[in-house]
């Protein structure tokens, strides 16, 4: 199918230093592209000429009396333009500090950022401001407009040394820089057509240029992301029916799949998906604004983020964040602000991590004033459902208001606070030390020590998994232990039950267990379901990252439902028992894992030699004897390929 | 997978939502034209066929007849609730555009609107203005907060980042809500045509004659066009060169006269 305009929409945003010219850009843009209406074209050259002022092309933009006056833009605005078949929304954004977050309202929305540098100043300081800003935003590519190449003489080396610095201010902030093109806006060289002033150029033109990387940005696979949905409202109009409100974020929902409420741990099913007009709707993906009706009535209220209950966001009351500063008004550490993430809203406290690392815009450390970024970790007063890169989902951007303005944007850091969790050891204690390092038991054992942490849905198959696999390794002469979540339950783990805290609490036990053969050179398999991401953080935390391997025994819930070894989703269904994961109880899915097995695929002697593969790759079986023949038991081998399954 | 109208709309029913969710007595200022009447049908779909907002009219007076019996017929048709607002001092002391464009619209627009807000105890408003109208248009905030006095503060607006749009407001300041800012006239008219709206007569061409906009008879004139279709609107909207409110005359009274209508809570 050919591609539309419409498909390839981009939202380009103009940043810069005050003064480097993007408005006058921006007008050169419209002007070159011949969509200016004439009435409008002749309002500015009436404007200009009263003024007695060279035709400005940026009044098209800063159509504000004031604007026009002081030759500023103060606040943003958006001009649709449309070149060679592809829709642009272009954003403008004002330079100056003090309309910081009239900048940061225009960029928000966007994809993709033009960065107006001046050719005479360089990389100023708000160009930095406003990069960083970009990049909290989540705009990750960037064209760099040179401007004013007239005023250096077109001279190729003084480009060329800019072009080096710019390219690595923005490298820093971990946006791309994709081009680089010297224009002069006021005059349109280099806009939409080669300049032949510039012959030593070799590069498109700016628009062409802009082109090519929405093009490049919207090849760009976007990452399959799990299903969210931000619920707005819940409606009952004439009918006692109850319709479900709210905008897909992320991922598709389908007609029949069973859904999690959060932070409300409700769940339901939907019965159908409404959207006015379009009787029959069977599914609905990102960006869609839908209402829901469910097979299940529950009492949910705005706020919750709807998810699939085998892929759910975190939910807590404080997070670590990365956050910009936009008030005039300076931070204060006491003051009750409200927190806005998704549709949910709580009264919060900002507690700064480490002071911001712009120290121009904060004299005092502490503080924050306007366009300063910080560190913070924010404490709700209620729980609110909220995405890391440990959970994947979208719901990671929220603001900060006092109490009629927004003072902050920011975003969800991929660090969890870990305060509440950590128990306090007793300062008098000290360590003791062995005599044997880990290292000479690991000679002792003939091969490396690590953890291999399964962690999927009751019934994915992980204890399956791990029989198998203990046997593989014994084999193989290693020392191997299984950590097994039942198991375990039966002593170590006999006080918990499993609410969110007590499996959190079973997770730290096992994991500080995994630590300690880990120290005597085993190879340690875990095979608990440890449904929480930031569990598995803090896991990974206790064992240190170098020896964590994070195995995802993924199994569709259907599966695991109808195997159902232990019969606990038949007893969850019939009310015996609550918080069953995949029930009742969400469970977050490894984002990155070191490996991911399907099991409704793949045998369990699969499963096991793409372990071992693993292992191998990770050398931790380099020096195991291969063939240790005279351990082999034979008969723990017959055991069936998912004897649940 | 959605096209651009699809993405408009969306986005358009979010803000709708996100109103009716965190203000009280929303309404929707409804002036009978093409804007506002892909307004009041995004309104439907976002509350999934129901219009659980009354519709406020800002009665000039000057209005042209027709706009009034289209109003009356269409309310009467879809059983919508209609609020009608007017100035009826300064219409009784003979308020006329030749007192100065700007003076009526002021009176018989701006007036009005605040008095009718205050009346009715509405607290948001949800019009249907777009960025692409004129410049001080393009300026504005989805949700922008009018103090009592109706004035646009618009050198200290509110952050507005996301979708977190700010609809927290003191008591006795209310809300223009623009769900259509980011729409363009041509889009409107693609989208009446994709959704078959019924609109108002007069957009299409009599006597070789249209409204391309439309307002009070004194000050709005008509343009030259045999368009009598939706699609030969289109189609003369793909070549026309001159702006929307090209016939709008108070427009063009003073270099910023929208800018000074607008601060002073005009819509």
């Amino acid at each position: 199918m050919a591609q539309t305009a419409e498909a390839q929409l981009n939202k380009v945003v103009v940043v810069g230093h005050v003064d480097h010219g993007k408005s006058t850009l921006l007008g050169r843009i419209l002007l070159a592209c011949g969509k200016v209406p004439e009435d409008r074209i002749a309002h500015v050259e009436k404007i200009c000429q009263d003024r007695s002022v060279q035709f400005e092309p940026a009044f098209l933009f800063d159509a504000l009396q004031e604007e026009q006056e002081q030759g500023i833009s103060i606040d943003t605005t958006r001009v649709n333009f449309e070149y060679e078949g592809h829709r642009f929304i272009l954003i403008d954004a004002p330079g100056h500090l003090e309309f910081l977050k009239n900048m940061t309202s225009g960029a928000s929305e966007a994809d993709l950022g033009i960065l107006v540098v001046d050719c005479n100043q360089g990389v100023r300081s708000q160009t930095e401001r406003h990069l960083k800003i970009l990049s909290m935003l989540g705009v990750r590519s960037v064209i760099v407009a040179l401007n004013k190449v007239d005023q250096i003489n077109y001279d190729q080396s003084i480009f060329e040394q800019l072009c080096e610095s710019t390219r690595k201010i923005i490298e820093q902030q971990d946006i791309a820089c994709e081009e680089i093109v010297p224009i002069c806006a006021l005059a349109g060289d280099n806009i939409v057509t080669a300049s032949a002033n510039l012959e030593w150029y070799v590069g498109k033109p700016l628009l062409p240029t802009l082109i090519c990387v929405a093009q490049k940005i919207a090849l760009i696979e976007k990452e399959v992301t799990p299903f969210r949905m931000v619920l707005q409202d819940v409606y009952r109009f004439s009918s006692s029916e109850r319709f479900f409100a709210g905008r897909v974020e992320s991922g598709t929902i389908r007609v029949g799949q069973d859904i999690f409420f959060s932070p409300s741990g409700k769940v339901s099913r939907v019965e159908s998906i409404e959207k006015f007009g379009q009787p029959e709707c069977q599914s609905a993906s990102a960006s869609e604004s839908v209402a829901l009706r469910l097979s299940e009535q529950i009492f949910v209220e705005r706020g919750e983020v709807i998810s699939l209950v085998d892929n759910a966001p975190e939910v807590d009351n404080e997070f670590r964040a990365r956050l910009a500063w936009l008030s005039l008004a300076p931070f204060n550490p006491d003051q009750d602000y409200l927190l806005k993430i998704g549709t949910a809203e709580s009264a919060c406290k900002v507690e700064l991590l480490k002071d911001g690392d712009d120290a121009a815009a904060q004299p005092e450390s502490g503080s924050l004033s306007n366009g300063a970024f910080a560190e913070a970790i924010i404490r709700a007063t209620r729980q609110v459902a909220f995405d890391r890169a440990t959970t994947g989902g979208v719901i990671d951007n929220f603001v900060i208001c006092s109490t009629f303005e927004t003072v902050a944007a920011g975003v969800v850091d991929n660090r969890p606070v870990h305060t509440k969790r950590s128990l306090k050891v007793n300062p008098n204690l000290r360590r003791e030390r062995g005599y044997v390092e880990r290292k000479r038991f690991e000679e002792l054992n003939g091969h490396r020590g690590t953890v291999l942490w399964m962690t999927g849905l009751s019934g994915a198959g992980k204890s399956s998994l791990a029989k198998e696999l203990e046997a593989a390794l014994f084999e193989r002469s290693c020392r191997v232990v299984v950590l097994d979540g039942d198991n375990l339950r039966f002593g170590l783990c006999a006080d918990l039950g499993f609410s969110a805290d007590e499996r959190s609490e079973n997770i730290r036990r096992i994991a500080h267990s995994a630590r300690m053969f880990l120290d005597t050179g085993f190879i340690v398999v875990s095979a608990c379901i440890s449904p929480f991401a930031r569990d598995r953080e803090l896991a990974r935390e206790i064992v240190g990252a170098d020896d964590f391997n994070e195995i995802f025994v993924f199994c569709p819930l259907e599966e695991c439902q109808r195997r159902d070894p232990k019969g606990l989703y038949s007893k969850a269904s019939s009310g015996q028992i609550k918080a069953v994961t995949g029930f009742d109880s969400p469970y977050q899915s490894p984002q990155r894992p070191a490996l991911r097995l399907d099991s409704s695929k793949m045998t369990v002697s699969q499963e096991v030699s793409m372990i071992i593969s693993l292992l191998e790759e990770k050398q931790v079986l380099e020096n195991a004897k291969a063939e240790a023949d005279q351990y082999l038991i034979k008969d723990k081998f017959t055991l069936s390929a998912h004897s649940d399954g | 997978m959605s096209n651009y109208l699809d993405s408009l709309e969306n986005e358009s029913i979010f803000i709708i939502r996100e109103a009716y969710s965190r203000t009280k007595n929303l309404g929707l200022l409804w002036s009978m034209g093409k804007d506002s009447t892909v307004l009041l049908h995004l309104v439907r779909k976002a509350f999934l066929g129901n219009v659980p907002i009354p519709l406020v009219h800002i009665d000039t007076s000057y209005k042209i007849p027709e706009m009034i019996e289209w109003r009356d017929r269409y309310t009467k048709e879809h059983s919508l609730r209609l609020i009608v607002g007017a100035n009826k001092e300064a219409l009784a002391d003979g308020m006329h555009p030749s007192r100065g464009r700007l003076t009526c619209c002021g009176a018989l627009k701006t007036q009005a609107l605040l008095d009718t807000i205050k009346e009715h105890k509405i607290q948001a408003l949800l019009v249907g203005i777009r960025r692409d109208e004129e410049g001080s248009r393009g300026k504005e905030r989805v949700a922008s907060p009018r103090p009592e006095s109706g004035t646009w503060t618009y050198k200290e607006q509110p952050a507005e980042i996301w979708h977190y749009y700010n609809m927290h407001v003191p008591e006795t300041v209310h809300l223009r809500v623009h769900p259509l800012l980011q729409w363009t006239e041509m889009d409107v008219w693609e989208y009446i045509r994709r959704e078959k709206l019924d609109i108002m007569p007069l957009y299409f061409a009599k006597d070789g004659r249209r409204y391309r906009s439309l307002g009070c008879s004194p000050c709005t004139g008509t343009i030259d066009s045999s368009a009598t279709t939706l699609d030969q609107i289109i189609e003369e909207l793909r070549s026309t060169n001159t702006t929307e409110r090209a016939g709008r005359a108070q427009d063009k009274v003073d270099t910023y006269a929208m800018q000074k209508l607008r601060s002073g809570g005009y819509m």
